[in-house]
């Protein structure tokens, strides 16, 4: 409350047409943006890791592309929504949402499609590359695009409803 | 061939991403990928018929090529029995005819894209249940089915209640979705598979005070999924704010997956439903199901909601049926299964068109579209005469296969509770007829208020699927013979040898299941029923075009003060004055007055079990459990 009532202060002092331009949630404090910093690149990498280990350690595509996707929380947390908006194409993020769904759909039929069985685990040993490696990818891509819109979409609905209630404040 | 079921389910899933991804530029790219998904997902159904159904193969699949190893099923399986393809054809059917539906239904709608995707998404868990070979993926899919089940009934959530439905089915639905998970981790527990088959294999002489626990779970869990008796209150909410083409599928094919596990929990997995106190069990709870459900769609005032209640008392019947453990219950089950989905998807879908072009499901509230709509009323008047089981309609074919299967148990073991599940059948068809007659009355015939005078009839590409519906009502109920030879007696031979199940699964054995044998009682001849019924049809219009006739007045806005001039009762007076004194409109609603008037009690203490409040309904949920759980731990 103490929070809220200092700014109701301020505009009281300054002109009434300045506040609605007055920069929302200006300081987010350079604890946290640095932290966000030092964060960022960390949770993508290991991200990255757990997913393209998920065969042969714990973790996997679901668990990997939750960490990539907490970039979108780490973003919102350290640089406020204005930046998530500027940074994050949700429609992109949509579309790949779907691609990695065909993805995974289209790896398991490649199977029927030489004439064995549904997601039959192929072996490439020059590559060290399996099927199921390969849809781990694909579900860890999936995830990270998913959980990023849903992020997006969350964090966007919890912005507008603090603007309404600081216009609802300062009504 | 061997590939076909998994394609039929990954078509149906490529397409809902594939829409997803094309269909949010353009509605029509969108449109035909789903069309072209849906038809290949049919397609691949019907290539699946003649070697299934007529060869009688058993099509097991393994994903991966992981094929059980030392007699135990490690891997992910399919396994497409006569019984699975019976509900696939289904579920197949109803999607395409829902689908083609909301092409033109849902036009008006924004964010079609996210329509479509949930639609499919249901479509494929759906397909991908009924054809499941292994327990768990069964929950899966059902978890899937359930949740965009409930996307789609808020679809179009600035209806009134919309949002609350759609939370109901989502509280009680978890209830059923979690008593189904606990149900296979015991099973899971106890004998170390998931697969189908084996435990088919193993269950029976595995029972112990655990598996009759998981067998209780396993069944609310279906049960919850068909919307049985303590359940029903979620579909009627949920009905009445979906789209029509959502209530077909709600309907048609959601309560069609409970019913098929209903039916593969007690002949094939537990195989039990030869104990007479499973029997009791299954029978009772379709019984009180048909005719509270009965009961309360005479009392309702919204269209869909009417229809809603009148699925679950549908439903009832094939679970009536199916408890009865013989060759001739279950066919009869299957049969009313497949009519309920086509009658009752034809009903949904006419409420559709007429919502579509009235804006109004309101019973009391419309009256007289029949002059407007005219092609939309013969096609509710073929739905309606199905489910109310007049000959030669579908309905009847079925319904008298179900009083036969219960004349046959109740003779066969000479007790009363079956003659008593007969007696409820038929009085239940009766008020079945009774309050369809008011929904006639209310919506088609009777006066039409001024507003409506303007009605057009709905677009001949909403009346398409729905002419397909009414053409495949009158067909299943003239060849009752043939249906039962090629289709019903082979799954029903399927899911009654759950030897064959297990083995084929297995590879044990590739001895064919072969099919149910069962004979029917007297000798009925629909094509003559057909003439009859067409004969008088003739005989009626000759009257009434020959005939004087008045235009009624259109009915006048009801006058406030006239209305506090009459004494209290005044509209039903016809019912007690046997001449009229004054003239006096009979609404729909009041057809029955007399009745309803005289069981108050009982319909007002109905009324008030449907409280509307989710706590009350998760609480019903739970009781129920309960009560099934203790049955099962006394009488199995």
């Amino acid at each position: 409350m103490a929070e809220q009532n200092q700014p109701e202060v301020i505009s009281t002092e300054t002109s009434a047409a300045e506040t609605p331009a007055r920069p929302k949630k200006k300081a987010l404090g350079i604890i946290v943006r640095y932290g966000a910093n030092l964060f960022l690149p960390l949770a993508c990498t290991f991200g990255g890791y757990v997913v393209l280990h998920g065969d042969s350690s714990p973790g996997g595509g679901f668990q990997g592309g939750v960490l990539i996707a907490s970039a979108v929380l780490l973003v919102f947390l350290g640089y406020g929504s204005q930046k998530l908006s500027t940074t994050f194409k949700t429609s992109f993020l949509h579309s790949s949402e779907t691609v990695a769904e065909l993805m995974y759909i289209a790896i398991g039929l490649i199977g029927v499609i030489v004439g064995l069985d549904f997601a039959w685990n192929f072996v490439i040993d020059t590559f060290h590359i399996e099927t199921t490696i390969l849809m781990n990818n694909a579900v860890g891509y999936h995830v990270m695009a998913g959980i990023g819109c849903l992020l997006i979409m969350m964090l966007g609905m919890l912005s507008t409803s603090e603007s309404d209630e600081e216009e609802e404040d300062q009504q | 061939m061997e590939n076909l079921p998994i394609l039929a389910i990954m078509t149906l899933f490529m397409g809902a991403f594939l829409n997803s991804l094309l269909g949010r530029r353009s509605r029509k790219v969108g449109n035909t990928v789903v069309f072209i998904a849906m038809a290949l997902a049919l397609g691949m159904m019907l290539a699946l018929i003649r070697p299934v159904f007529f060869e009688g193969r058993t099509i097991c699949y393994w994903m991966g090529g992981w094929a059980p190893d030392a007699g135990w099923a490690y891997g992910i399986g399919l396994e497409v029995d006569a019984l699975s393809l019976f509900f696939g054809l289904i579920v197949t059917i109803a999607v395409m005819v829902s689908g083609v539906y909301s092409f033109t239904y849902m036009a008006r709608d924004d964010s079609q894209v996210n329509f479509y995707t949930l639609f499919l998404m249901l479509s494929g868990a759906v397909l991908g249940l009924v054809l499941s070979g292994d327990l768990f993926n069964v929950y899966v899919m059902v978890e899937i089915m359930t949740f965009s089940a409930v996307a789609l009934t808020a679809f179009r959530n600035d209806y009134d209640g919309a949002l609350e439905g759609a939370f109901k089915y989502l509280v009680v639905g978890s209830i059923g979705s979690t008593s189904l998970l606990v149900g296979t981790i015991l099973v899971y527990a106890n004998l170390h598979t998931l697969n189908m088959a084996q435990i088919a294999q193993l269950a029976p002489s595995h029972m112990n005070a655990t598996m009759v626990t998981a067998f209780a779970f396993l069944f609310v869990g279906f049960a919850t999924k068909a919307f049985l008796f303590p359940f029903q209150p979620l579909a009627a909410d949920a009905h009445a704010v979906a789209p029509a083409s959502i209530s077909l599928m709600i309907s048609g094919v959601l309560t069609k997956c409970g019913v098929y596990g209903i039916i593969r929990l007690t002949y094939d997995l537990f195989q039990n439903i030869s104990e007479s106190t499973v029997s009791y069990l299954v029978t009772g709870f379709g019984m009180v199901t048909m005719f509270i459900c009965v009961t309360m769609a005479f009392n309702q005032h919204n269209f869909k909601r009417l229809l809603a209640f009148h699925s679950i008392s549908q439903v009832g019947y094939v679970i009536t049926a199916v408890g009865l453990g013989t060759p001739l219950g279950l066919s009869a089950g299957l049969y009313h299964a497949i009519n309920h989905t086509l009658f009752k998807g034809l009903l949904f879908l006419v409420a559709g068109a007429v919502q579509h072009e009235t804006g109004s499901l309101d019973l009391d509230d419309l009256g007289g579209l029949s002059k407007n709509m005219p092609r939309t009323t013969a096609l509710f008047l073929i739905g309606a005469a199905s489910i109310s089981g007049l000959p030669p309609f579908n309905g009847f074919a079925s319904k008298w296969m179900i009083y036969q299967a219960l004349f046959e148990k109740a003779g066969s073991t000479g007790n009363f509770f079956y003659i008593l599940a007969c007696v409820v059948a038929l009085l239940t068809s009766v008020l079945t007829l009774a309050s369809f007659i008011k929904v006639t009355q209310s919506v088609f015939f009777g006066q039409r208020r001024a507003k409506y005078a303007d009605v057009k009839e709905c677009p001949a590409a909403m009346r398409l699927p729905m002419w397909i519906l009414a053409i495949f009502c009158v067909v299943l109920g003239l060849f009752p013979e043939q249906f039962g030879n090629w289709f019903l007696r082979p799954a029903a031979g399927a899911a009654l040898n759950a030897e064959a199940y297990a083995a084929q699964m297995l590879g044990g054995s590739t001895a064919a299941a072969g099919a149910a044998e069962y004979t029917l009682i007297g000798a009925w001849q629909p094509i003559v029923w057909l003439l009859l019924l067409v004969l008088v049809c003739c005989a009626m219009t000759i009257v009434a075009v020959s005939g004087r006739r008045s235009e009624p007045e259109p009915l006048a806005e009801p006058d406030v003060e006239d209305e506090q001039v009459l004494p209290e009762n005044a509209k039903y007076e016809p019912f007690f004055s046997g001449e009229e004194s004054h003239y006096s409109q009979v609404g729909g609603s009041d057809l029955f007055w007399g009745f309803k008037e005289n069981l108050k009690k009982y319909f007002s203490f109905w009324h008030d079990w449907h409280s509307g409040i989710v706590n009350d309904y998760a609480l019903y949920g739970v009781l129920c459990l309960a009560a099934v759980l203790c049955y099962c731990a006394v009488f199995l």
